[in-house]
């Protein structure tokens, strides 16, 4: 799995999901403060909205493709022996794909 | 005959770590630490989200002491992640490599991550 | 001079143990090599090893007060005392500051590090012109001392997968060595695996450490771009004033 996945896709995978993330956080800081969402009602009204659950799934996936890549990272470095480390590495793609799964039924359950 | 493996010099507390070094720790250790949180994050997402009481729980939360200084600890792992990301990702472009440039780039982003931690800190207090 | 320095005898000893040594400096002790070779004349079982002792074949290399570098070239009047010296960090010892470098020189032989001429060959010479010699700038003053390549954390974690700095700066000479016939090559080879090139987190301590000033970081730098696709940069790599252990 990981010869496919070679140094320099995971390089461009970090780099780019990095400078999406930069650009979305700041973005949400300037809304924030621009209008607080300080009740219930108006929170969930705000992350109910197509485009904002959209967003913040399209942010989700590549804050995940991030922490894949640097979870990775620290892994192959450090496990060791080979078995070892492909067992946690694919232990790591799991409870990541899990996080995306949660991620998604709690936006969807906002349209309910 | 089978010779006995030869040793290796490897106490790190004995080898010099110059400032990249620190930075570059402190990066692989904010990322760390933040993936941790991305989980505790997606679940009080989906608490403050699920109903009045749910939100509640959340704000009531923030004004907690173990929960802020968590926050605060996280505050500085994502400033410190953020601002040696940027060096990389400038570094990768070649603005910034020469290592005496490098040098003062990796001060500035240990003492700002740690500085907005701390500005954090009195915020949240 | 108070100096503690690492010994080991495999013959005798379980691993390796930091023994004192005072010696009284004389004019001509400059350099730390010039102390060590006296201390070896008093205690003859001492061993390191030096050649040229003027900083280019790059025998001597060793930690010097936790920082890596060639021992004639550091000065004995800058050093903190007591002078702790060590093997090379993370490679096997063979005795007292013997270190097995056959791994470090595998790493090296696996970049392909001669040119492969390009067919068909020219009529007359290779010529390179003064501009693409600059790119070479930088990178073919390495000695191959290994400083860089035991104080980079990546290779201390991954000394048999990743080529680390040494490699990778001499793999930069030929890459960008406008003769060389291979170059996409040495890229997909480069790029093979995520462990040859990639393992490089650019945490600088090769830059810090590398007695001649060359700038390894920069080289892998310039490879990644490389094998991105982007345009090359003018010029050669940086080169600092180099700092020597204190």
């Amino acid at each position: 799995m990981s010869k496919r996945f070679t140094g320099l896709k995971a390089w461009w995978v970090q780099r780019v999901s990095a400078v999406y993330m930069l650009c979305f956080v700041l973005f949400l800081l300037v809304s924030f403060a621009l209008h607080p969402l300080q009740t219930y009602p108006r929170w969930h009204a705000w992350m109910a909205r197509p485009s904002t659950s959209a967003a913040f799934m399209v942010f989700f996936v590549a804050l995940l493709g991030h922490m894949w890549v640097g979870l990775r990272d620290v892994l192959l470095d450090y496990a060791r022996p080979a078995g070892l480390r492909r067992v946690l590495l694919a232990a790591v793609a799991f409870g990541l794909l899990g996080l995306v799964l949660w991620l998604l039924w709690i936006l969807l359950r906002l349209q309910a | 005959m089978v010779r006995k493996p030869r040793p290796v010099f490897l106490e790190l507390a004995r080898i010099h770590m110059p400032i990249g070094a620190w930075t570059s720790m402190g990066h692989r250790v904010s990322g760390v630490v933040l993936a941790a949180s991305v989980l505790v994050a997606v679940y009080l997402l989906g608490l403050s989200l699920r109903d009045e009481a749910g939100f509640v729980q959340v704000t009531t939360l923030f004004g907690q002491t173990t929960f802020k200084s968590a926050v605060v600890v996280v505050v500085w792992a994502t400033f410190h992640h953020v601002l040696a990301g940027m060096r990389h990702l400038l570094s990768d472009f070649g603005i910034g490599s020469p290592l005496r440039v490098a040098r003062r780039s990796a001060w500035f982003v240990n003492l700002a991550g740690l500085f907005l931690a701390l500005l954090a800190a009195g915020v949240l207090w | 001079m108070k100096l503690s320095i690492s010994r080991y005898n495999p013959e005798r000893d379980v691993k390796p143990y930091l023994q004192d040594y005072e010696i009284e400096l004389i004019p001509t002790d400059h350099m730390l090599l010039d102390v060590l070779l006296r201390l070896k004349a008093q205690d003859n079982t001492l061993s390191f090893r030096k050649s040229c002792r003027e900083g280019v074949c790059g025998s001597d290399a060793m930690n010097i007060n936790g920082r890596n570098g060639l021992a004639c070239i550091t000065r004995t009047s800058e050093l903190r005392e007591p002078v702790v010296i060590r093997p090379l960090p993370g490679f096997p010892i063979i005795r007292d500051l013997f270190v097995d470098m056959t791994q470090f020189f595998n790493q090296y032989h696996s970049v392909t590090p001669y040119l492969v001429a390009p067919e068909p060959p020219p009529a007359r010479e290779r010529l390179q012109s003064p501009a693409e010699r600059d790119k070479l700038n930088g990178a073919y003053e390495c000695i191959l001392c290994a400083c860089c390549t035991s104080q980079c954390p990546s290779y201390w974690w991954n000394p048999d997968k990743f080529v680390g700095p040494a490699g990778l700066i001499q793999a930069y000479r030929f890459i960008f060595d406008s003769r060389d016939g291979a170059t996409q090559q040495r890229l997909d080879d480069l790029d093979s695996d995520p462990y040859r090139l990639f393992r490089c987190r650019t945490i600088m301590n090769c830059a810090e450490v590398c007695p001649k000033g060359l700038e390894p970081v920069q080289a892998i730098e310039r490879i990644r771009l490389k094998i991105a696709g982007m345009r090359d940069q003018v010029g050669g790599l940086d080169v600092h004033p180099p700092k020597s252990p204190r």
